[in-house]
C-alpha cells in the first residue's frame, strides 16, 4: 500500500517539517523543536493536523441507540451537541479502538476514531447495524481535521470569525459555517488544554492551516502530542489500550456505564477481574520508554512501561505503565529497569500535569 | 539542514566526531547528529578507567522522543567524562564540536585513527544520506 498524504502535506513540507510514516500516512513529527511546540500548547497555542484520523456518519432515526449501543460510555443521555469519549469494545470486553462521538442532532451523530484503527472499527461497526435503522458511511477520506490547542485558542478562533457561542464548555460542539464553508467546531482535544478541533473540507483546512501559521500559531507535530497526551495521562491506543485488555485494566472504568440497559461488552465486563492496573510513574534521573521492565523492590518484574517520555514541564521522565493486578505493591514502590540497571520510581496518584482545559 | 564539519577532526558514519591529539582521542556527536536528534535532554556516559574496544556502545544519547546509543569511534581507555554534559545535555544542541564533547580516551591502537574519515570524507557521506 502506497503512503497517505492528509491535504495539508505540502504545508508540512513547506515548514520543513520531520516527517514519519504513522498509521499509514506520512505525517510531520515535528518542525522546530518538540520542547518549543510543547510549551507553545501548554501557554499559548499549537496547531496540529490530525487529518489522517477517521469519521464516520451515523444518520438515521436509530443513530443515538445505534452508537450507545456499541460504545461503553453513556451516550443516549449526553445532552445535544455534545462529545462523549469512549471505548469500543467487543463481546468479551477487549478494546477494538477508543473515539469520540459528537451528538450532532437526534439522528445524527459524527464518530472520530484513530487512524491506524480506521479499517478494523469500519468492518466491526458495519456489523453491528441489523438491528438499527440507520445509515453508516465512512468519510475518513472526505473530512481534514485540525487540532488547535492551548489557552490562547478560543481567542484565535474568535478573532478569525468563527461562530463559537459565548458558553461553549469544554467537549461541547456545534455545526458552523465560516467564510462559506460547513464546519463542524468541537472544544475538544487530547492535550490536556483548552482547544478545538475543526471538522472540515480539505479546501478550508488549507485556508484555516495558512491563517493560523501566518498569525504566528506554532505548528506541532506528532512527538509534541504524545509528549502532551503522556503528561496528562491520557491513554493511546497501541500502548496502554489495545486488543488484548478491557477498559477496566487501564484505569478507563470510568467510561465503562453498567447502567446501561445494554451494550457490547456489558456482560463480559461485569463479570470482569481486571489483570492489569495502569500506574503513573516518573524519574529523577534517566527516561523510562516503552517497552522497558518495571519491578517491585524485590526485584520482581511485575509489568512494563506502555508510554514513557521527557516531560517538558517537568523535566523528568515519566511513564504510563501496565502492572500486573495480583502484583501491585501495596507499598507503592516501584523500579524501572534501564539498560539493565534498575531505578527507583516516583509513584503519582494524579497526573503529572494539570492542564488548562475548561 | 546547517551541518557544520569542523576541517581539523576526523569523523564516522555514527556521526561521531573525534579529535587526536597524540595518543587521545576527544570523542563527541556532530552536528547533524544533534540537528537530526533534536531537543537533547539525556546523556549517558561510562566511568573514566572503562576500557572501550572499537565500535563499542560506550553510552547514550536521548530526545524527548527517542534513544540512540554512542560508539567509540576508536578503542582505548576512558581518561576522562565531561560531566558537563550529563548535566546540561542542551549543550550537545548547541555546541556539538565545543563545550558538549563526551568523553577522552587513552588510545591502545592509535593505527586506528587511519581508518576515521576526514571532514571531506563525512561531508560527502552526509551528501548520500
Amino acid at each position: 500500500m502506497s503512503i497517505l498524504k492528509t491535504s495539508l502535506h505540502e504545508e508540512h513540507l513547506a515548514l520543513n517539517a520531520k516527517m514519519a510514516p504513522f498509521a499509514g500516512f506520512d505525517m510531520p513529527l515535528q518542525y522546530s523543536s518538540v520542547k518549543e511546540e510543547v510549551m507553545a500548547v501548554r501557554e499559548h497555542a499549537g496547531v496540529f493536523d490530525v487529518s489522517h484520523m477517521g469519521e464516520f456518519y451515523v444518520s438515521g432515526p436509530d443513530a443515538i441507540a445505534f452508537v450507545d449501543f456499541i460504545v461503553t460510555n453513556d451516550f443516549k443521555n449526553a445532552e445535544m451537541l455534545k462529545a462523549v469519549y469512549s471505548p469500543l469494545c467487543r463481546e468479551d470486553g477487549t478494546v477494538i479502538d477508543d473515539l469520540i462521538a459528537y451528538k450532532l442532532a437526534t439522528d445524527k451523530v459524527l464518530i472520530c476514531v484513530n487512524a491506524s484503527n480506521i479499517q478494523k472499527d469500519w468492518e466491526w461497526i458495519s456489523s453491528k447495524t441489523a438491528n438499527f435503522n440507520i445509515t453508516l458511511t465512512n468519510l475518513s477520506n472526505d473530512y481534514s481535521l485540525i487540532a488547535l490547542q492551548g489557552p490562547k485558542a478560543e481567542l484565535i478562533l474568535r478573532d478569525f470569525g468563527v461562530n463559537i457561542p459565548a458558553e461553549f464548555p469544554y467537549y461541547s460542539i456545534l455545526e458552523t459555517v465560516h467564510e462559506g464553508e460547513k464546519i463542524i467546531v468541537a472544544r475538544t482535544g487530547y492535550t490536556g488544554e483548552d482547544g478545538f478541533e475543526v471538522f472540515s473540507s480539505h479546501d478550508y483546512a488549507k485556508k484555516l492551516w495558512s491563517k493560523l501559521i501566518f498569525n504566528g500559531v506554532k505548528p506541532c507535530g506528532l512527538a509534541a502530542r504524545d509528549v502532551l497526551r503522556v503528561e496528562v495521562c491520557y491513554p493511546l491506543y497501541g500502548h496502554e489500550i489495545s486488543d488484548s485488555v478491557t477498559p477496566l485494566d487501564a484505569g478507563l472504568g470510568w467510561t465503562v456505564k453498567m447502567s446501561k440497559p445494554d451494550f457490547i461488552g456489558k456482560a463480559a465486563l461485569e463479570a470482569y477481574k481486571p489483570k492489569y492496573q495502569l500506574v503513573k510513574l516518573s524519574l529523577e534521573r534517566g527516561i523510562p520508554r516503552e517497552g522497558y521492565d518495571v519491578l517491585d523492590v524485590t526485584g520482581q518484574k511485575i509489568g512494563t512501561v506502555t508510554s514513557g517520555t521527557m516531560s517538558v514541564v517537568t523535566g523528568k521522565g515519566v511513564a504510563l505503565a501496565l502492572i500486573e493486578k495480583a502484583k501491585v505493591p501495596a507499598d507503592k514502590k516501584y523500579l524501572i529497569n534501564i539498560r539493565n540497571t534498575n531505578y527507583e520510581a516516583n509513584f503519582h496518584a494524579k497526573a503529572f500535569v494539570t492542564g488548562g482545559h475548561k | 539542514m546547517s551541518n557544520s564539519i569542523p576541517s581539523e577532526l576526523k569523523y564516522t558514519k555514527d556521526h561521531e566526531w573525534t579529535k587526536i591529539e597524540g595518543d587521545v582521542a576527544v570523542i563527541g556527536i556532530t552536528d547533524f547528529a544533534q540537528s537530526a536528534l533534536g531537543d537533547i535532554v539525556f546523556v549517558e556516559l561510562p566511568e573514566a578507567g572503562k576500557t572501550l574496544s572499537h565500535h563499542q556502545a560506550f553510552g547514550v544519547v536521548e530526545s524527548i522522543k527517542s534513544v540512540s546509543d554512542l560508539y567509540s569511534p576508536l578503542a582505548g581507555t576512558v581518561l576522562e567524562v565531561n560531566k558537563d554534559v550529563i548535566n546540561s545535555p542542551e549543550l550537545c544542541n548547541a555546541e556539538p564540536y565545543g563545550n558538549a564533547w563526551m568523553i577522552k580516551i587513552k588510545l591502545s591502537n592509535p593505527a586506528e585513527v587511519n581508518a576515521l574519515l576526514s571532514a571531506s570524507d563525512y561531508q560527502n557521506f552526509l551528501s548520500t544520506l
